[in-house]
């Protein structure tokens, strides 16, 4: 792969231009004796011209057979020729249209180390680059798994991107396996998108169909410093910079901003893929940047569609696109859909990292450009890249360069696109700049959307769907049962002193205590109630765990009955002090839980493995959950003791608890502190206590109401 | 019947042409990388091989296209 002089780049990609023409027509000529040799008119007229046909068979067979000249060259046709083409494939007897492709495919990869000097001048990138044009598959795999091992996977996929596709291509040509041949077809002869792995020879088709759902956005509002970084006037690293505070969180942007000319224009602005595993409700998961990039219309750019429905844009307005990585992608989608842009004003589309190579916009008036890094594989994922020889969009704006950062993600994320195009590449910003001028004045509005790949249920739907009323608070009405529809609980199980607990318990016909080896069992209960319809508050209870008010013992055991869903549980934790962090929240104490409640702040993190509960001037408690056991969430059940009365509070939730059964937390009572729960707290014997067991939920949905009377027994 | 036959034949005579003129502008690329000064070393090798394989795949074809002609001319009721 080396060169004697220094080459001309351009002088190459001709090259390779040209023979790909030399490989369509030698593909073309192929195709035309394997039509011949398999036409039943040939096989029609044997019985007339019996001597004549037999040499017209053997030597349209050897046309198509012969590896001297087009090699295994069956091919189109029907299901014969197809299968013959590729067991000769498997046979590893290539024709001649694939070697000239791959000679066409090598000079692309030469081309492409006049400015990548690293793909040449590293012994293990060139040992690979080699191995895979010279059809070395032992030594192709070999020189992989050694630059695996050097570098990385990250970095060697990282080094190779400028050439992934030219690589792959190679390979797939090459090797043994008749899948993968179509997609490295069309990556080396620039025809369209690659319809499959070029590894595999699995449909990328196939793949993205996966992604199902008609697309859904909702309004959400920003954070506050969210707000406070979106720009102000629009231009090319504003837009940008949006994205890049938007993050990777499901949402997407739509800005309107009053141009030079005073008129009013309109910027969508689409964030790329979210990292992790596709989830199923955001079209931001990998299933969206793989549907999006392979397909016309994917649920990441419908739900786009929607949200710009949403917005309400006027008739006529005109609509800037701006999307990087999946959401370049999603953003073409919507330029290349006909009805959006019969409904929309396209007037620009800017894509950012972004495999778009094989997209096409509805409106020839729409300008597009696309700037990608070529250390970056993603844009790669539509098999052109860096090597490309092809001029798909005369056009457009393509700004494909490279710089000192080799590593991926880093070079795909968009705060690296972002400096490139402040720092690096001041021309390209200008120009696109220049292009987006009637979109570079004040923002008069801004909207965040979140977006789904069908549309969500309602709000809590269906678990926080219940009647409500309306009843006082300090603050005006509040409803209950208080709903809350994300939070985190923590219960803490202690062995406390037994006389105490029963002290606690006397005259209120809860007793006695649940025992431990002859020790009270004491729950300390904290959770963050993040978004309720009484606002986000923190709550902190103590109580002594009873089986039940009824006067007639229980046959059964009292622990199962713990784990008991909330509704249909008859033991619970006879409350011996309350604590919220919100006025509000206690003013309704006596009505939610009975006795008293104090104000104090709360503080309650709570992780998978670790948590942290503090109350001001009541207690600490913190350390490791260790690992924990899935349960439903049981949710919470406590009694109290009002006006000669026993109330039952009831906390019904829904979502997923853990049962840790080797916690390794301390709790701490506040030192010196006066407080009544921080007295009650040392009197049981908690100062320093270690729980027995814990019970976490996070992400719980919750339902609080009133505490109501138990009927005598 | 025989018609198709004769068809068959003929495309194959054009492709035959093709291909010998794909070998020619094998040459003219590798002449053009050259004098550029540009060429990679490896590049001589492959057009060579590619130009002796058109060579003899545009004989396979003339050689089809020769004997379908005749199939279809003796095929011919």
């Amino acid at each position: 792969m080396t060169g004697r002089d220094d080459p001309d780049p351009e002088r190459l990609r001709a090259a390779a231009r040209e023979l790909v023409d030399v490989a369509l027509t030698i593909q073309d000529a192929a195709a035309h004796a394997t039509a011949a040799l398999t036409d039943g008119a040939l096989l029609r007229a044997l019985p007339r011209a019996p001597s004549a046909a037999r040499p017209a068979y053997r030597a349209l067979l050897r046309a198509t057979t012969n590896g001297q000249g087009l090699g295994c060259a069956f091919t189109g046709g029907g299901r014969l020729s197809t299968a013959a083409g590729k067991a000769g494939a498997m046979l590893g007897a290539e024709s001649l249209a694939v070697r000239v492709l791959a000679t066409s495919l090598r000079l692309r990869v030469a081309a492409v180390a006049v400015a990548h000097p690293e793909l040449t001048g590293d012994p293990m990138l060139a040992r690979l680059i080699d191995a895979a044009a010279a059809d070395r598959d032992l030594e192709a795999v070999r020189a992989l798994r050694a630059l695996l091992k050097d570098r990385g996977a990250v970095r060697a996929l990282s080094q190779l991107a400028p050439v992934f596709g030219e690589v792959l291509a190679l390979r797939a040509l090459l090797d043994e396996n008749p899948l993968n041949d179509a997609a490295a077809w069309l990556i080396a002869t620039g025809k369209g998108f690659a319809t499959a792995d070029p590894i595999t020879g699995m449909s990328n088709r196939a793949i993205a169909v996966l992604d199902t759902g008609e697309g859904a956005a909702r309004r959400v509002e920003l954070t506050a410093a969210e707000s406070a970084r979106l720009c102000t006037r629009g231009s090319l690293l504003g837009f940008l910079g949006n994205i890049s505070t938007l993050g990777t969180t499901g949402r997407a942007l739509i800005q309107s901003v009053e141009g030079p000319d005073g008129v009013i224009r309109h910027v969508l602005q689409a964030p790329g893929m979210r990292a992790g595993r596709p989830d199923g409700e955001s079209p931001q998961d990998l299933l969206g940047a793989f549907s999006s990039a392979v397909l016309a219309s994917s649920p990441y750019s419908r739900a786009l569609a929607e949200a710009v429905a949403d917005y309400g844009l006027p008739p006529g307005a005109e609509l800037a696109l701006v999307g990087h990585s999946a959401g370049g992608a999603a953003i073409m989608n919507l330029a290349q859909d006909a009805d959006f842009c019969a409904r929309h004003t396209v007037t620009h589309a800017v894509a950012v990292g972004s495999p778009v190579d094989f997209k096409r916009p509805a409106d020839p008036r729409t300008w597009v450009a696309s700037v990608t890094n070529q250390h970056d594989i993603i844009p790669t994922l539509d098999g052109q890249g860096a090597g490309t020889c092809f001029d798909l969009h005369p056009d457009w704006y393509v700004v494909d360069y490279g710089d000192a950062t080799h590593l991926f993600p880093l070079c795909h994320g968009i705060e690296h696109y972002l400096a490139n195009l402040a720092d690096d590449l001041p021309e390209a910003r200008e120009h696109i700049d220049g292009r987006l001028t009637p979109f570079r004045g004040r923002v008069v509005r801004s909207q965040a959307y979140l977006l789904f790949d069908r549309p969500p249920d309602p709000e809590g739907f269906p678990f926080l769907t219940v009647p409500t009323r309306a009843v006082d608070g300090p603050e005006g009405s509040v409803e209950l049962p208080i709903r809350c529809r994300d939070g985190d609980a923590l219960t803490a199980y202690f062995a406390a002193h037994p006389a105490v607990a029963a002290g606690l318990l006397e005259g209120t016909g809860l007793g006695p205590a649940v025992r431990v080896a002859g020790r009270a069992l004491v729950a300390v209960h904290a959770a963050r109630n993040r978004h309720t319809t009484a606002g986000g508050y923190g709550e902190l209870q103590v109580g002594v765990v009873v089986p039940g008010p009824s006067r007639r013992r229980s046959r059964s055991p009292v622990w199962p009955d713990l784990l008991r869903a909330a509704d249909l549980r008859r033991s619970g934790s006879f409350l011996v002090g309350s604590a919220v962090d919100a006025t509000t929240v206690r003013a309704l104490g006596p009505r939610l839980w009975g006795g008293e409640t104090y104000l104090t702040s709360l503080d309650v993190r709570l992780g998978a493995r670790s948590a942290h509960v503090s109350a001001d001037l009541i207690l600490t408690l913190r350390g490791r959950l260790g690992p924990g056991l899935p349960l439903n969430d049981p949710g919470l059940v406590g009694y109290a003791r009002e006006a000669g009365a026993v109330l039952r509070s009831c906390v019904r939730t829904r979502g997923r608890a853990r049962l840790h059964a080797a916690p390794s937390l301390r709790l701490a009572v506040a030192p010196r502190s006066a407080h009544p729960l921080a007295d009650r707290l040392r009197e049981l014997g908690l100062d320093g206590a270690r729980p027995l067991l814990c019970l976490s939920a996070t992400t719980r949905q919750a339902l609080r109401d009133a505490a109501v009377p138990v009927p005598p027994g | 019947m025989s018609a198709e036959i004769a068809a068959h034949a003929e495309v194959l005579r054009t492709d035959a042409r093709a291909l010998a003129a794909c070998a020619e502008r094998l040459r003219a690329i590798e002449a053009e990388l050259k004098a550029g000064g540009g060429a990679p070393d490896w590049l001589h090798a492959s057009v060579t091989a590619h130009l002796a394989a058109c060579a003899v795949a545009a004989a396979d074809l003339e050689t089809a296209a020769r004997r379908l002609s005749r199939y279809a001319d003796t095929a011919t009721p």
